[in-house]
């Protein structure tokens, strides 16, 4: 599902990635570990296509990253759904609507769509609280949130950057949960985290960064 | 298409204080477009009544006899553009001189006759009372009965070249009027794009196209630019009747017989297409900025 050839990623005169050659198989959960810096978010931003590799190959689908036009670029995006540690979920939208704008920019019919929306929001546990602003909601229910926006489309790769970065112990296992369930009916899953405890705790494959490469591979453990 | 239409409204609700401010730039920048418009509008049509003013006058040789000066001025009226010709003689331009000028009354009395001389006093069609069917006109009248003809030229030249320069001011003005109203919605839209940032950067990681990001913008912009044109349009009315008319009154301008009109429709309707066209390229602005930048 996801392959890197060679590639790395330079700013300037620093290098954020270097000579990554990786493959994640269809339907895999994978953590990508490391230190701050250590190159895990510009490799999820090489896989949804917000950065381009200064060097090498980056395959997504089937899809290669690194000549991605920018006009084919939401087309991958369709398939890949995203979740970050701040969130970011819309402070003036109801739940509801927060987790439906993924599928109103895609065009689906409201009927579709407030479907789809209760039943991935039931998936989180969510259900009832479809009407209720982010701010009325606590951090591990906003995360869940916007895992239930990276999954209503049914992406085929979901990428999350420290999705338990803002969150308590047991929120973070209520979220890494969830992606277990998601992974389980056949989503690739890819999670950048430094939470050891948690990669102890769900021990699937893991590859640790440092400055930029691949430096040890824990293979999955279940 | 109908979520983009929901969406464009509800964050034209939502940011209504922004909104108000890019439909009153918009009306500010339509009634300055539309003020001068209505200056050119006017003195083109004052220029045009001058224009149809414009006579030439055709003096004889003092030794042309009166018949033959008949002759000609029939010819004369015969021409194409011609709309009337009346003959002027020596005694009608000497009583008309001495009742412009009494001064000249004794002088005349002892210079005797034979001074001033005839002459025929012609008045083209509006379409010919210009530079080139004057030119024309003089052309025609090369005659050798006929010593010198006259039209005012170089007055004539000279007003036209500064209605040229009014023009060309016109355009300039308008454009830099038009550029500034652009940027300035520009702004105001992008400051509405900022707030809702993070609603288009995860519009744009679920795979929105730039289209459908813009869409919403777009339309946004077109109801700013309708609204905005429309309020302009009736402060354009409001200046029209309470300012240039008691402008014209109190200062007892004469420049044309009737009052300084109003615009006529099809100028109030470009005016608010002017608007719209503001709104949405100023929406597109903004946005395009916003969309080159994101990841």
């Amino acid at each position: 599902m996801i392959r890197l050839y060679h590639a790395s990623k330079t700013y300037g005169d620093h290098a954020a990635l270097q000579d990554i050659n990786l493959k994640v198989a269809k339907g895999e959960f994978c953590y990508i570990t490391g230190p701050s810096g250590a190159g895990k978010t510009t490799l999820l931003k090489l896989l949804y296509a917000a950065e381009k590799p200064s060097e090498g190959k980056v395959m997504v689908g089937g899809v290669d990253v690194s000549t991605l036009t920018r006009r084919r670029r939401p087309y991958l995006r369709r398939n890949i759904g995203v979740i970050f540690q701040d969130f970011k979920l819309i402070p003036s939208r109801t739940v509801a609507e927060n987790v439906s704008l993924s599928m109103e920019v895609l065009g689906y019919p409201r009927a579709t769509i407030q479907r789809r929306v209760r039943a991935v929001l039931s998936i989180v546990g969510l259900k009832g609280k479809e009407g209720n602003l982010p701010a009325h909601l606590s951090g591990g229910e906003q995360q869940r949130v916007a895992v239930a926006r990276a999954i209503v489309n049914d992406p085929a790769v979901l990428l999350a950057d420290e999705p338990t970065g803002n969150l308590d112990g047991a929120m973070a296992i209520e979220v890494i949960e969830i992606l277990q369930a998601i992974n389980l009916r056949g989503t690739t899953v890819l999670v950048a985290t430094h939470d050891m405890a948690l990669m102890d705790r769900f021990p699937y494959r893991a590859l640790r960064f440092v400055q930029g490469k691949i430096v040890r591979e824990r293979p999955c453990r279940l | 298409m109908a979520h983009i239409v929901r969406r464009a409204f509800r964050s034209l609700w939502e940011n209504l204080y922004l909104n108000l401010v890019s439909c009153g730039v918009i009306a500010a920048s339509v009634l300055m477009i539309g003020v001068f418009l209505m200056v050119m509008y006017n003195l083109n049509a004052i220029t045009h009544s001058w224009a149809s003013d414009v006579h030439v006058s055709a003096y004889f040789r003092q030794d042309v006899p009166a018949e033959r000066c008949f002759e000609l001025k029939e010819q004369v009226a015969a021409m194409p553009g011609v709309e009337s010709v009346r003959y002027v003689s020596e005694q009608e331009a000497r009583a008309y001189l001495v009742a412009q000028v009494p001064e000249t009354e004794s002088v005349m009395a002892e210079l005797g006759s034979g001074v001033l001389p005839a002459s025929l006093e012609i008045t083209l069609e509006p379409s010919k009372a210009r530079e080139q069917g004057l030119q024309e006109m003089v052309a025609a009248l090369a005659l050798p009965e006929l010593e010198e003809v006259d039209y005012g030229q170089q007055w004539v030249e000279r007003f036209n070249s500064f209605l040229a320069l009014l023009r060309l001011l016109g355009v300039i003005l308008g454009g830099l009027i038009a550029l500034a109203a652009v940027f300035l919605v520009a702004n105001t839209i992008h400051l509405v794009v900022y707030s809702r940032r993070t609603e288009l950067e995860t519009m744009r990681l679920v795979g929105a196209t730039d289209d459908t990001i813009m869409a919403p913008f777009l339309i946004e912009g077109l109801v700013q630019g309708v609204l905005g044109a429309g309020l302009g349009v009736i402060a354009l009315v409001a200046v029209h009747r309470w300012v240039i008319l008691r402008l014209q009154q109190a200062l007892e301008l004469t420049l044309a017989e009737d009052p300084l009109a109003y615009l006529p429709i099809d100028y109030t309707l470009s005016l608010l297409l002017v608007g719209a066209l503001l709104g949405v390229l100023g929406a597109w602005s903004a946005v395009y900025r916003f969309l080159a930048k994101a990841p």
